[in-house]
């Protein structure tokens, strides 16, 4: 399997070549064009009660697509791609697991698992949801935002913005806080943030959907 | 008439130098800045006249707007910017024949193509894309717009296209709705619902994001008006 991201930063797709017998799996209506003789298989999202929790709590699907390759079919083909336009990075997992937030996932290959994990009343507040994603396991996996991808190493306490968190490796713990004191707080637009606490790495996006909302509705 | 297409791909915008004589269509609304000479006839757009209403009727089925702009420069020739409402790119190619471009990528074309909302049959109703194509032929320059940004696929056989990817064919390709997967189950929770199949030989543009998409996500967030 060969993947390739392109179109990067601003209207970045998976662009994924498949050989006979291998298989991604996608995020649901992520695909945008493929191969026809390309298979579909529609499972459950890490089994029926845990997929409808990531439905309801976590933002994600409750189904997701495998694309398989027929054995006795040629070099396949698959573009896929995120509701929002913006950046995609690639992760390579390796018996190792991650922390996505709702949304950002895209697709994965390998022995990868994907798991809810309770992220807690703060998170909610702080519009990160109730459930987190956790990926685990061996392989890649590919996970979207809105805006461009930072990467950042934290060691110690990091702060970041509601709804500019994309995902963190599973040494870091959130919790929500204030950007300041109340008056900076709530006067000085930066409000509710999340605070990173340990050692690993997390990944941010520039824009923040929420906002161009915000924007948009003073018009509406 | 040269065709420069500038700040691909999320701001792309088309810049075009035409001699006198030379004459772009465009939908009404692109046009971004202009010659101060430039002439501008707002008509329901027919080949080389006034065109006819029911082509007009037609095209606004089809997602484009009732009336379309031709552009002609003055003696000295001009210049003409089009650019378009949603975030993404630009495509010009020379067409020699037929081309078919989804309702609302159509942009612009020069004046020797003739425009038209060609009626699919029923199966577009389902394919997720305007009720009507516009069509496109003769030979001739044309501009198309995207959401996201645009990539070309040579189908030699059969290639298939979510619903609301597809920007622009060609007229040698035919095209199918059916089911993602193998089965209804498949199409209807998976997600990715119906699709578009092609087949045959042939050029199909495909845009990176589906419109649909991001206003869905972002839809919730809005108030109600």
């Amino acid at each position: 399997m060969k993947t390739e991201i392109k179109f990067k930063p601003g209207f970045a797709v998976v662009h994924v070549k498949l050989q006979p017998g291998e298989t991604i799996t996608a995020e649901s209506d992520a695909m945008a064009s493929m191969s026809s003789h390309l298979q579909i298989k529609t499972k459950f999202n890490g089994g029926f009660f845990r997929g409808l929790i990531k439905k309801f709590f976590g933002s994600e699907s409750l189904f997701i697509n495998d694309f398989t390759c027929p054995i006795n079919g040629k070099e396949a083909e698959l573009v896929l791609t995120q509701p929002t336009p913006g950046d995609i990075w690639e992760l390579e997992l390796n018996n190792s697991s991650f922390f996505l937030q709702p949304g950002a996932y895209i697709a994965h290959s390998g022995n990868v698992t994907l798991g809810v994990k309770w992220a807690g009343i703060g998170s909610w507040i702080n519009k990160e949801g109730l459930f987190k994603l956790e990926v685990k396991g061996t392989g890649k996996v590919f996970f979207g935002a809105y805006g461009c991808i930072i990467k950042r190493k934290v060691t110690g306490d990091f702060i970041v913005d509601s709804g500019h968190l994309v995902g963190y490796s599973k040494g870091i713990t959130m919790s929500m806080g204030l950007a300041g004191g109340i008056f900076s707080s709530f006067f000085g637009g930066e409000g509710i943030v999340s605070r990173l606490k340990g050692d690993g790495e997390i990944y941010l996006q520039t824009r923040n959907l929420s906002a161009l909302a915000t924007l948009t509705n003073k018009y509406l | 008439m040269n065709i420069e297409l500038l700040h691909r791909p999320a701001n792309a915008v088309a810049k075009i130098t035409m001699s006198s004589g030379e004459k772009i269509i465009s939908e009404a609304g692109a046009m971004i800045a202009m010659s101060e000479d430039m002439s501008v006839v707002t008509s329901k757009y027919a080949k080389g006249g006034s065109g006819g209403f029911l082509k007009g009727i037609k095209r606004l089925f089809a997602g484009e707007n009732f009336f379309m702009n031709r552009f002609s420069p003055g003696p000295n020739g001009g210049e003409l910017y089009l650019g378009t409402s949603s975030m993404g790119d630009l495509m010009t190619r020379k067409i020699d024949g037929e081309f078919i471009v989804q309702g609302g990528s159509f942009v612009a074309c020069e004046d020797t193509i003739d425009v038209d909302a060609s009626w699919q049959g029923f199966k577009s109703l389902f394919s997720g894309e305007s009720t009507f194509w516009v069509k496109l032929s003769g030979t001739g320059q044309v501009i198309v717009n995207s959401f996201g940004a645009i990539y070309e696929v040579d189908v030699n056989d059969t290639y298939t296209v979510d619903t609301g990817h597809i920007v622009a064919f060609e007229e040698t390709l035919d095209f199918s709705v059916r089911k993602a997967g193998g089965s209804w189950i498949s199409a209807i929770f998976g997600g990715e619902g119906l699709v578009c199949e092609f087949n045959g030989k042939g050029k199909v543009y495909c845009q990176s994001h589906n419109q649909n998409n991001f206003g869905y996500s972002l839809a919730p967030m809005l108030k109600e008006v």
